[in-house]
């Protein structure tokens, strides 16, 4: 198509086409209809529609997922550095309000055995849990995809170290049926990879018995800031001190370290109160 | 074929080479007409029925369904029944072929002959089953009664090698089981599926298998057997080929149906759970799904009790203790690296309360190791700066003290 050359016709088509500004807002803010408002969404609030959640019982991350917790009958991926650090202490709440009001909750292909001494404390009651220890990616997927299709549980926990996206795509499907969340727990290099799960947190161990969450995809505007929560697992709460709740400040203490001499005892010592000032 | 048949009336015959069910009493019950209709013929098919009929009479029905005619209330039963070839009743096709000379092609012609030359000329029977086709003279029956055990037999069209493709003959055994556990208000919890194999097998391979399937509540849902069998025979392998199948209900309990509800009512769809375990625990085996049942015991190895989800849970459950434990746990404590008298686990640990000291265990003794299962051991809360909290603990060794990673509060 040929352009108009600059300044041979100064009336060009495009100067008489309405300008896209009349579309704006105007300074004059027209209120909608309360039954418009309420169907509209905007681009910058937390979007999608969830039907469902269940809280996650840390209100920093229920404020910033849609729904405000975690989404019953969708996927959530948590991916983790490591398995067994942080992933069931960022879930222990929400299985503990799933099992006290009797839903069954699945543990799939956990990557350790679970402790029930310890999970009871967060009123995770075994009767209600099921430990589906396979071993193999193709049968925890088997496993997972099985109790998702029920339809009966109350959340499906599975830890996937292997799995490609198609299969999560499928997990994605299944879901949509399912009346509980369905988490899958995966290896961060995941992150790189495209996933059909709506909402994927990275989870990381922090020290002071934190935990640092980064959203890396949700329904909405992507979240720059990293969240962190607190999180006492296995009733640590219960022996919990001033000089254990803040840890990290031992660590560079030289009061640990062994020492040998005199001489060194003294000069720790004097040194001792200067480094707990900071 | 007439035992699947008493599922749905108790009214039941064999009619020369058809099975007679009278369902009117039933039609309500499941559901209506066409649903009762529906499930009758979609099962009927899966059991091999080669054509399924009715009408308002048994013979009507069965003249019906020789001609390949399913329904017989669309139309006035007399105009149907009229169009219809001689042959379709059995007591008329005995003299079909002096009927067809005197002119006679249909049903009509021959009712259209006068009444008593036909009577001296056939015999009151032919008369008999025409009037009670037509529905003019009452019919009546033998009805079947239901066995009291449950055995079927089936000869399969071709020679089978491989145990799964044995699941679709076992398929319509299974229909016919249900039907059975159905009319005796009853449900199963095992059964045993059992093949013959053909004279060509090997002399080691014997002249039968079995397999026994077994079910935590009883049950006669079709898929559901069906589904546990399938996973059962994925794991047989077939010695010969298999050339009979013949299915037993083995133990058998009392199982009520479903009240059905007037209102429409939150549904329980999908299968129930435990269902969807015991179909996991037959194809991954029954220690990979399981439930926890808590001991009375301190020592961390021995106070949680992992059992198969099929087993009964005790009705109290034992108390724990009230001091931090960890969330995971592994099954053999590892032993740590110690580098100037402090333990290391992906980087030094820095032990942040403790210890919780745990002894006991002498009265306990491990037979088959040969030596007991007495601890002493003072657990620690560590932490790694990559690894998390760990749960550590310290112990005696025979040369000097050993640090052990047994758990993590993750």
């Amino acid at each position: 198509m040929p352009f108009p050359s600059p300044g041979s016709d100064t009336a060009s088509p495009s100067s008489r086409l309405p300008s896209p500004l009349q579309n704006a807002v105007s300074g004059v803010h027209e209120p909608l209809p309360a039954r418009v408002e309420a169907a509209l969404w905007r681009g910058h609030q937390l979007g999608g529609p969830v039907d469902e959640s269940l809280s996650t019982g840390f209100a920093a991350l229920d404020a910033v997922l849609p729904g405000g917790g975690w989404p019953c009958g969708s996927l959530t991926e948590i991916l983790v550095p490591q398995f067994s650090v942080v992933e069931l202490r960022l879930l222990l709440p929400v299985l503990g309000a799933l099992t006290t009001a009797r839903r069954a909750v699945a543990l799939v292909g956990p990557p350790m055995d679970p402790h029930i001494p310890g999970l009871r404390h967060d009123c995770i009651h075994e009767r209600h849990l099921i430990w589906s220890d396979v071993d193999t990616p193709k049968d925890r997927l088997w496993s997972t995809e099985q109790l998702v299709r029920s339809r009966k549980c109350g959340a499906v926990v599975a830890w996937l170290p292997h799995v490609r996206a198609e299969n999560v795509r499928r997990l994605q499907v299944l879901a949509s049926q399912c009346t509980g969340p369905v988490i899958l727990c995966r290896p961060n290099s995941a992150a790189r990879d495209a996933s059909a799960a709506p909402l994927r947190l990275l989870a990381r161990y922090e020290t002071d018995w934190q935990i640092a969450i980064d959203v890396l995809k949700r329904k909405g505007p992507p979240l720059d800031e990293q969240l962190h929560l607190l999180s006492f697992p296995g009733g640590v709460q219960k022996i919990m001190t001033p000089r254990l709740r803040y840890y990290s400040r031992l660590r560079h203490r030289p009061s640990h370290v062994v020492v040998s001499t005199a001489a060194a005892a003294v000069h720790h010592r004097s040194e001792a109160p200067e480094t707990s000032e900071h | 074929m007439a035992v699947w048949a008493l599922q749905f009336t108790p009214r039941v015959t064999i009619l020369e080479d058809a099975v007679l069910m009278e369902v009117e009493a039933s039609v309500r019950l499941f559901g209506g007409k066409r649903a009762l209709r529906d499930r009758v013929v979609a099962e009927a098919e899966e059991l091999g029925v080669a054509q399924a009929a009715w009408a308002p009479t048994g013979l009507a029905a069965l003249a019906l369904a020789r001609c390949g005619i399913e329904n017989g209330f669309k139309k006035p039963l007399q105009e149907r029944l009229d169009k219809l070839p001689m042959g379709c009743l059995s007591a008329v096709r005995e003299h079909e072929v002096t009927l067809a000379q005197t002119g006679c092609r249909t049903l009509s012609d021959v009712r259209r002959l006068p009444r008593g030359g036909l009577s001296r000329r056939f015999g009151k029977l032919m008369l008999l089953a025409l009037d009670q086709a037509y529905g003019q003279v009452t019919e009546s029956y033998r009805w079947e009664i239901l066995p009291d055990t449950f055995k079927a037999k089936l000869e399969l069209g071709f020679r089978v090698e491989h145990a799964p493709a044995l699941l679709q003959g076992a398929r319509r055994l299974l229909v016919q089981m249900c039907g059975w556990l159905c009319a005796s208000h009853c449900g199963t919890t095992a059964f045993t599926l059992k093949w013959w194999h053909d004279a060509m097998r090997p002399r080691d391979a014997g002249d039968s298998g079995q397999l026994t399937v077994g079910t935590a509540q009883p049950s006669r849902d079709i898929e559901h057997l069906c589904r546990l069998l399938a996973e059962h025979l994925a794991k047989v392998t077939l010695l010969a080929p298999a050339g009979d199948l013949e299915l037993t209900a083995d133990v058998v309990h009392d199982l009520a149906g479903t009240n059905a509800s007037l209102l429409p009512d939150a549904v329980e769809d999908g299968e129930s759970l435990e269902l969807v375990l015991e179909r996991m625990a037959a194809r991954l085996g029954p220690q990979a799904v399981k439930r926890c049942v808590v001991c009375e015991d301190h020592r961390q190895e021995w106070v949680a009790h992992w059992q198969p989800v099929g087993a009964p849970m005790p009705r109290k459950a034992a108390s724990t203790t009230e001091l931090p434990q960890p969330t995971w746990v592994l099954r053999e404590p590892i032993k740590l690296a110690v580098r100037k008298d402090r333990p290391f686990y992906q980087g030094e640990l820095q032990l942040l309360a403790g210890p919780q000291c745990i002894e006991g265990g002498w009265w306990d003794r491990d037979e088959a190791a040969g030596h007991g299962r007495n601890i002493v051991r003072d657990y620690w809360l560590a932490e790694s700066e990559h690894a998390g909290l760990l749960w550590i603990f310290k112990a005696r060794l025979d040369d000097g003290i050993g640090w052990f990673l047994h758990g993590v509060f993750g």
